[in-house]
């Protein structure tokens, strides 16, 4: 099936199966939250040289839920001086944007599920990865109202981090993608995905790859970009004042970030659901491949959170603007020349 | 289905902008300002202008109201906004609200000529349908066509006036002290492997390199 078509699946399928769809994608981002959370404690607890939770369940295993027990059941309270309606606002704000982002990531090609031609994927958007800056750029709004609304200073300086981090950033990330668009000549990312058959763009677009993860890093306020956060300087940022199901949420929200993040580096670099060497499975483990190399990114998420320190906020300034964007803009630059001249 | 949602955004729509002019802390203008742009957005998607949509909600939502929200949420908060100033300015801040009324009125009448010039027309059209291939309308492909062959020179205009805006915003910031001394010392050919501010413990505790 060629490109252009692809693109229009979205459009002529049944509206149950859309329906349908949204329901499996929000269940399996739903179910994948926990187990990220298990797997980033339990491998912070090795790099630390200590074993991370191991009382509930088997190996620590139900911790997660535990933990989300605990919160769900916790008392809602918020700050005298907050602004109820935007501080109860802000996390449905975040969750929300989250769950919109990861809709676009392909799971797999159209699959033929009992004779309905069904694409393993939410919506493949025309737009493709304007569509997830779009909710990035919303998503915003959920760190900021969520900080300004706290009405406390350590609230207010992490949500303000949070906006210069965000808008530094942000531009790097959309170059990075520019090189990927130039050599596919798609924005659609299942088109993206079918353009790397023959060579991932990790390989051709190691720089673009490099600059998107790190943007990543920071577009998704984790270490060593937390400063948002910041636990030794601001208490907890911009969530300092929230408590409960309202914590959960900003928790939940972070860590589909991440996910969304591990996904679309997956679809634009890491070649979707393509297997290396030619191998060409069935249909039914085009998610696995996904999920797997998912993981491998979430992995390194991880990793690095264990590994290095936290930036200086000046340095995280300087590094996004004069290291990182300069950098993105110069790929961008070779990689159109680049193609440009080969075709 | 399309008619709810263009319900709802139009109520969007129209709640936002006048929640910008009535609000009286600038916060929340601006804040309903961001609602305003959002809504918009969702009745370009209705109008299958999926780019215009996009571009709507990353440069006004995700990067200018991101700015005003910056700025606003800085230096304002203050009780006594534009509206209590005016009002208490005498003579000048009546001449002002005349002068207001009437502009606005001009502008009133001008959007109305060109609504009901171009809207009645169109109010009972369906709206560009989709269609494969790479020349549909409101795709990026086809806009990007659009920008560099028929819209060419507008283009590289516009971009040409806003670099130029970029380059005064910086001029003039420079001038009021916005940018310290230290960024106008030239670069040590020493320093070039590591610029500066990007992180010495000498920095850190504000002695630069001797």
């Amino acid at each position: 099936m060629s490109v252009g078509l692809m693109s229009l699946v979205g459009y002529y399928e049944p509206v149950w199966i859309q329906i349908l769809k949204a329901l499996v994608i929000f269940a399996v981002a739903l179910q994948l939250v926990p187990v990220v959370l298990i797997a980033e404690r339990k491998l912070l607890g090795r790099f630390q040289g200590r074993y991370g939770p191991n009382r509930v369940g088997p190996y620590g295993a139900l911790q997660p839920m535990a933990d989300i027990l605990k919160l769900l059941t916790k008392e809602q309270f918020r700050p005298t001086t907050s602004v109820g309606l935007l501080f109860a606002l802000a996390p449905v704000i975040s969750i929300l944007t989250a769950v919109a982002a990861f809709a676009i990531i392909p799971f797999g090609d159209v699959q033929d599920i009992f004779g309905t031609k069904v694409g393993l994927y939410g919506v493949d958007v025309s737009i493709g990865p304007l569509y997830l800056f779009a909710f990035g750029a919303v998503a915003f709004y959920g760190i900021m109202l969520g900080g300004w609304s706290s009405g406390s200073k350590y609230s207010f300086l992490g949500a303000m981090r949070g906006a210069a981090q965000l808008i530094s950033y942000e531009v790097s990330q959309g170059l990075a993608l520019l090189g990927v668009i130039f050599t596919a000549q798609t924005l659609s990312l299942t088109g993206i995905v079918h353009a790397q058959a023959g060579m991932w763009y990790i390989v051709p677009q190691f720089v673009g790859f490099l600059i998107f993860l790190v943007a990543g890093f920071a577009e998704t306020n984790r270490a060593p970009f937390d400063l948002t956060e910041a636990d030794a300087e601001l208490v907890g940022g911009y969530n300092t004042e929230f408590g409960g199901g309202r914590f959960a949420s900003y928790y939940f929200a972070e860590y589909l970030n991440v996910l969304v993040v591990a996904g679309v580096v997956t679809t634009v670099f890491l070649g979707g659901w393509l297997l290396p060497f030619g191998i060409d499975p069935p249909g039914w483990v085009d998610p696995i491949v996904v999920l797997f190399k998912m993981s491998l990114i979430t992995f390194l998420f991880i990793w690095v959170r264990a590994t290095l320190p936290r930036l200086r906020y000046d340095q995280l300034m300087s590094f996004g603007w004069k290291v990182l964007l300069p950098l993105a803009t110069l790929n961008a630059l070779a990689t159109a020349v680049l193609v440009v001249v080969t075709h | 289905m399309s008619a709810v949602l263009f319900f709802i955004a139009a109520t969007g729509v129209i709640t936002g902008a006048t929640g910008v002019v009535v609000l009286r802390d600038a916060f929340y203008s601006v804040l309903s300002l961001v609602v305003h742009l959002i809504s918009l957005s969702v009745l370009f998607l209705l109008l299958r202008a999926e780019f215009v949509a996009a571009v709507q909600v990353v440069v006004y939502a995700g990067a200018v109201m991101v700015l005003y929200v910056f700025v606003v949420a800085y230096v304002g908060g203050e009780a006594d906004s534009l509206g209590e100033r005016l009002r208490g300015a005498g003579p000048i801040g009546s001449g002002l609200r005349r002068a207001g009324a009437i502009i606005g009125g001009a502008l009133l009448v001008e959007l109305l000529i060109a609504l009901l010039g171009t809207g009645l027309e169109a109010i009972e059209g369906k709206g560009a349908g989709y269609s494969p291939g790479p020349r549909t309308f409101g795709t990026p492909a086809y806009i990007g066509n659009l920008l560099l062959t028929r819209f060419l020179l507008t283009f590289e205009i516009a971009s040409f006036l806003l670099l130029i805006a970029a380059v005064g915003g910086v001029v003039l910031a420079r001038r009021r002290g916005g940018i310290g001394e230290e960024a106008e010392d030239a670069m040590r050919p020493l320093e070039l492997p590591r610029p500066p501010g990007t992180g010495t413990m000498a920095e850190g505790v504000g002695r630069s390199v001797p």
